[in-house]
């Protein structure tokens, strides 16, 4: 922290203050170095500022308060190049430059006590300890780095370099049907590419219901999104021989996604949040005797007729979540994908919004559902997609196929031992998500040839 | 096989159609409730500094200021949380073929709307408190229609920045915790009522404040206004003994007897004129041609902020 007051103060004579801010900045460095060694962590950050209280970030297990830490230092820097340069040109401007660099100085100082605070909480210590970081941080660091009484309750997550077996070849598109094949789906998150999902490819026909199953983390939602096109991966999604990427803007209406959440406007009728959905997603070309039919069959069909005029906040929690499906459904779309509808339903609610979504199915349409509540309506499903997370965190494919060939392939009887058995051992799991995913690998693999 | 050339609705049709929505949230969201909030605050106002406003050059800048102030208070209120609040619902909406200049222009039509509303309540109770307004025209032939446009631009302009805020913000208490600094820089950076430094004057040009204190002065003819600072100052030393005696009661009984009270306080206006306020309709165009450029710069940078909506983290 002393090195960001030097730099606010723009003194570069040497002077007591900077032989002490040197004393610290080695102390500081040699600490952290010792310190990360304990967490696992790769030394050299220690003598890089900013790198440093990153790194520091992950020993203390505040990697959020660390990316702001880092951007804002950033910030800090470049603000302070700028006042230095107003300086010369204009003191003036260079004073009114000094206004935010107070300021963000001051939350630079919250967010390191915040990276201290973790690391007191990690290594098993009082909160008192925070003084002496925020006032003698140099010879603090120091002392928690050399001596051998400061160990760490848990060490900075290594994840493994290689991951199960890839398949790695593209299905035939399939003329009637959902046909994914997904290469990969990456991103670049602070700095780092970080890979979601890879090599998933399989054909889902028309009129099946599917199951999507994986443990936090394994990608489902991501995976969802890549397959409607809403955020797009290294992928080919073919919907009946057409390519849901290339023609996004048009298919986006054939593809009804409900989300978690019910986001509906509560103080709105019911008819009127579907009137406005079918104004939106209907064609332009309705008359409005179909699109009247329309929000009347969508009434009838989701049982909203009785409530049609109450707002939607007087809604109970069923008949919302048949409102959040019914403005989707009313487009008619192919393909139809649910995250969690069955959050905060009771059992029979529950299972009567899936015997409808199973009747939807039933007229020709492909529904994909998540749930993590699946053995109570596993009967109503075709398939399941199992997505796992293998040792370099990415999401796999571990299964696609029926249900009852489901319990063989993983050798269990319920869709939640599954779960189990493809979880990570800290997840509470068996750790087995890479076994099954190469095992499915080669049973593709010997099913195409 | 799905027929996918089908025709959906454009940026007009989705305009009209969000629209409705708002007006409906009118009523059911009790967004009215700005409404009266708008004719307590005019109330206020009116009451503690409408005295003297379009009579005295002080009067004229205080109230002008507090006019301006309104305004502000208005449009940011009228617009602060309207898109943070349903962020995710927008995004959803989005997803399924919503189209964002649609949905900030069916917020623009709706906010100007509101502020139309807000500007005539706020006439409506300065007329009712007997509060002076500007008596001669500039742009229009109605003196209180130029004055109305002005009060309207300030209030829009506002309620155009807080809608970018709306719209920057992830929820309403982020929002709700910017508007305050806002407000802040706005007041202090009006450039007419707090003396700043002469490097910070070009910052003035960034407020809706400076542009519609300006436009209110220049429609009151201020420099036509007496200024009775020096006078009520000078006042206050009537009974200063120089030498034994009262020079400045004997000055000021000389003045009164001769009745050049008034004669004295327009001279002191006349050497007092600032000439950024001079009744001129160059100075006013000019000052709702800057109101309506940052209103538009807001409206672009909200619907470039809104159109990332999907990189939204779930």
């Amino acid at each position: 922290m002393l090195e960001l007051s030097n730099a606010i103060s723009g003194d570069l004579d040497i002077s007591f203050s900077n032989l002490f801010s040197f004393a610290n900045y080695l102390l500081t460095a040699i600490g952290s170095w010792f310190l990360f060694k304990k967490c696992g962590v790769k030394g050299i950050w220690a003598i890089i500022p900013v790198a440093r209280e990153y790194h520091m970030s992950l020993c203390a297990d505040k990697e959020k308060e660390g990316r702001v830490y880092t951007i804002v230092s950033l910030l800090f820097y470049l603000l302070s190049v700028i006042a230095g340069v107003f300086v010369i040109i204009n003191p003036v401007w260079a004073l009114f430059m000094a206004i935010p660099l107070v300021g963000i100085y001051i939350t630079l100082i919250i967010y390191m006590l915040k990276i201290y605070l973790g690391l007191i909480k990690v290594f098993d210590r009082k909160k008192k300890w925070l003084i002496l970081f925020m006032f003698f941080e140099g010879i603090t660091l120091f002392w928690w780095g050399v001596s051998s009484r400061f160990v760490p309750g848990k060490k900075v997550e290594q994840v493994s370099k290689n991951g199960a077996k890839e398949l790695g070849e593209n299905l035939s598109a399939a003329a009637e049907g959902l046909t994914i094949n997904i290469t990969d789906r990456t991103v670049i998150d602070f700095f780092k590419k970080k890979t979601l999902l890879k090599d998933i490819h399989l054909i889902i026909p028309r009129g099946h219901m599917v199951l999507l199953l994986g443990g936090s983390g394994a990608g489902k939602t991501t995976f969802l999104n890549a397959v409607t096109g809403y955020e797009k991966a290294k992928a080919s999604i073919k919907l009946d021989n057409n390519d849901v990427y290339s023609d996004y803007d048009k298919m986006k209406y054939d593809i009804g996604f409900v989300p978690q959440q019910d986001l509906m406007r509560g103080n709105d009728t019911v008819e009127m949040t579907l009137t406005d959905a079918a104004l939106m997603r209907l064609s332009a070309d309705a008359s409005v005797m179909e699109r009247e039919n329309r929000i009347a069959n969508m009434l009838d069909q989701f049982g909203l007729t009785a409530v049609r005029n109450s707002l939607v906040e007087k809604l109970s929690g069923g008949q919302r979540k048949r409102l959040s499906i019914a403005m989707e459904f009313i487009s008619d779309p192919s393909l139809f994908i649910l995250d969690e509808p069955d959050s905060g339903l009771d059992g029979v609610v529950a299972r009567s919004l899936f015997e409808k979504l199973r009747e939807i199915a039933d007229e020709g349409k492909i529904v994909v559902v998540i749930t993590h509540t699946p053995d109570r309506v596993i009967d109503l499903f075709d398939d399941v997609i199992v997505l796992a997370k293998d040792a370099t965190r990415t999401g796999r494919l571990a299964w696609y196929g029926p249900v009852d060939e489901a319990y063989e392939f993983f050798g269990k009887n319920s869709m939640e031992e599954i779960l189990l058995s493809i979880n990570q051992k800290d997840e509470g799991g068996e750790g087995r998500a890479d076994e099954f995913v190469e095992k499915y690998a080669d049973r593709i693999k010997e099913k195409v040839g | 096989m799905e027929d996918y050339s089908v025709r959906h609705r454009g940026r007009s049709s989705q305009t009209f159609i969000y629209l409705g929505k708002l007006f409906r949230m009118f009523l059911f969201q009790n967004d009215w409730k700005v409404l009266p909030m708008a004719a307590v605050i005019a109330g206020l106002v009116a009451f503690s500094v409408g005295a003297n406003l379009y009579k005295t050059m002080e009067g004229t800048l205080m109230g002008t200021f507090a006019l301006s102030c309104i305004c502000i208070w208005n449009g940011f209120f009228n617009s602060i949380q309207v898109i943070c609040r349903e962020r995710a619902i927008v995004k959803r909406e989005h997803r399924s073929g919503l189209h964002i200049s649609s949905y900030i222009a069916a917020h623009m039509i709706y906010q100007a709307f509101l502020c139309l509303l807000q500007v005539i309540i706020t006439i409506g109770v300065c007329m009712l408190m007997n509060v002076r307004l500007p008596a001669g025209s500039l742009i229009t032939p109605w003196p209180i229609v130029d004055f109305g446009l002005s009060l309207f631009l300030i209030t829009y302009c506002a309620d155009m920045l807080a809608l970018l805020v709306s719209a920057f913000s992830k929820t309403t208490t982020t929002a709700m915790t910017i508007m305050p600094f806002l407000l802040i820089v706005q007041l202090l950076f009006s450039g007419a009522f707090f003396n700043l430094p002469s490097e910070a004057m070009p910052f003035t040009n960034l407020t809706a404040t400076k542009w519609g204190l300006t436009a209110l002065c220049a429609q009151g003819d201020y420099n036509s206004l007496p200024m009775v600072s020096v006078w009520n100052s000078a006042l206050k030393m009537k009974d200063v003994e120089v030498e034994g005696e009262k020079p400045l009661l004997t000055v000021f009984q000389e003045i009164e007897k001769n009745n050049m009270r008034d004669d004295l306080l327009m001279k002191t206006g006349e050497l007092n004129q600032n000439h950024d306020y001079d009744f001129s309709p160059d100075i006013v165009l000019r000052c709702w041609a800057w109101l309506l450029a940052w209103t538009a710069v807001y409206v672009l940078l909200t619907v470039l902020l809104l159109e990332n909506i999907d990189k939204d983290n779930r």
